[in-house]
């Protein structure tokens, strides 16, 4: 960061190798955009060993999760990707489960003034409920294929993201007493929300799926490909020892949604 | 998506005209238009640019609020933070990660409850207190730092440009 000072204050030229620093990140995130879908089609998790081809360790990983998963969806790797599949298995969930959905959606009607009482402004809050309840909604209408559609069209897409982000910021800030000794670096969780929770395309962590299934009081189980020597994908349940409806996969830097056999 | 962007400035607009904050004013530059605005702003009380008028336009993008908007200042300016077409320059207009700049990982950053209004209150405490590290204009703020006098002096003259008062000397 230091350097980065220095290049700025000597050389004014380095400030337009800034901008097109920016635009460089544009472009590629334009072409990621253009080739992958927001969530994509259900396919066979064998279509994974295409990309690990020489990689004895993630092979052996992908053959242990296809004994226990039927088939996974890709989700768009553009940092949303945690809250999207959550919100996309979860909701396809809430379709087969019907006393659930109900109480998911009076929860969710709730949520909006808690979130106005733990501080965030009525006006900004506003659209991203009513879109998240209009895609809520949706749930209820029990049309896979119509909800597939709206999780793939980028303004629905992404004011439910939105709106899951500001949930997982609001019961951070809730219980923020708990949540602080989780925090990396000198910031408050306040400011961690800020800076890592609430701004759109900022990858999640822990804290994040913690917060976010804690508050919303749904079973997550993240299953981690990862170099690690096990020769399987290594479970993990948020909030620990729920009822699991949502199963995740998580290789490095990215999640995917799981089907389980 | 352009509908859910043009909802929320209309939001914002209207937020803004019920409850304007001191010292601002802003709104679209024509009703045809909701993604450029034009925008006022009075210099903070008891800095250099107090009594100043300056008015700066914002561009928004057609993802608002995801993404945030753009604003530079369309009367001639001089601030460590400003560049010299006029371009703002501070935290609260970038992502977080957007920062080659390397802004103080502590400061407000873009997100999609943040609002026009609080960029506008931003640009008003930058007006207060330059951040003379992000050095938009490296020569406002050498002099910022080294001639402060000099600095008043500049910013008084664009005061006084801002409100057509002939400029003393």
């Amino acid at each position: 960061m230091d350097n980065n000072h220095e290049t700025t204050a000597t050389k004014p030229e380095g400030l337009e190798q800034d901008e097109l620093i920016i635009q460089q990140h544009r472009e590629i995130e334009k072409e990621i955009s253009d080739s992958i879908l927001l969530i994509g089609q259900k396919e066979e998790l064998t279509s994974l060993e295409t990309e690990y081809i020489n990689d004895p360790v993630y092979l052996t990983k992908i053959q242990d999760l296809n004994k226990k998963y039927k088939c996974m969806r890709r989700a768009r790797p553009d940092g949303n990707c945690f809250f999207r599949s959550f919100a996309f298995a979860y909701f396809e969930y809430l379709m087969d489960h019907n006393e659930e959905y109900k109480h998911f959606k009076e929860r969710a009607l709730k949520s909006k003034d808690e979130l106005i009482s733990c501080g965030f402004t009525q006006f900004t809050l506003e659209d991203f409920h009513d879109t998240f309840m209009e895609v809520v909604n949706l749930i209820g209408e029990g049309q896979h294929e119509k909800l597939y559609d709206t999780f793939n069209m980028q303004g629905y897409s992404d004011y439910v993201v939105v709106y899951l982000r500001l949930i997982t910021s609001g019961q951070l800030q809730k219980d923020a007493e708990f949540y602080k000794h989780f925090i990396e670096g000198d910031r408050t969780v306040v400011e961690f929300c800020h800076q890592e929770v609430e701004p759109m395309f900022k990858e999640s962590d822990h804290i994040h799926i913690i917060a976010l299934s804690t508050a919303l009081n749904v079973g997550v189980r993240v299953r981690y490909m990862d170099r690690g020597e096990s020769s399987e994908a290594i479970a993990h349940d948020f909030p620990e020892g729920s009822p699991v409806c949502v199963h995740l996969l998580y290789r490095p830097g990215h999640y995917d949604i799981l089907y389980s056999r | 998506m352009a509908g859910s962007a043009l909802r929320r400035l209309m939001a914002e607009y209207k937020q803004l005209t019920l409850n304007p904050p001191e010292g601002i004013i802003a709104g679209p530059t024509t009703e045809e238009n909701y993604f450029e605005w034009e925008a006022l702003i009075t210099g903070p009380e008891g800095t250099c640019f107090e009594g100043g008028v300056f008015p700066a336009k914002l561009i928004f993008p057609s993802d608002y609020p995801l993404s945030p908007p753009k604003m530079s200042f369309t009367c001639d300016m001089f601030h460590p933070n400003i560049y010299s077409d006029g371009r703002v320059c501070i935290s609260i207009l970038h992502a977080p990660g957007d920062d080659p700049m390397g802004y103080e990982s502590s400061n407000e950053r873009w997100s999609p409850v943040q609002s026009v209004e609080k960029i506008l209150l931003s640009v008003i405490s930058m007006l207060a207190e330059p951040n003379d590290e992000s050095g938009a204009n490296v020569d406002a703020a050498k002099m910022w730092r080294e001639d402060r006098e000099g600095f008043n002096k500049v910013a008084e003259t664009l005061v006084r440009k801002t409100l057509g008062i002939p400029t003393s000397k």
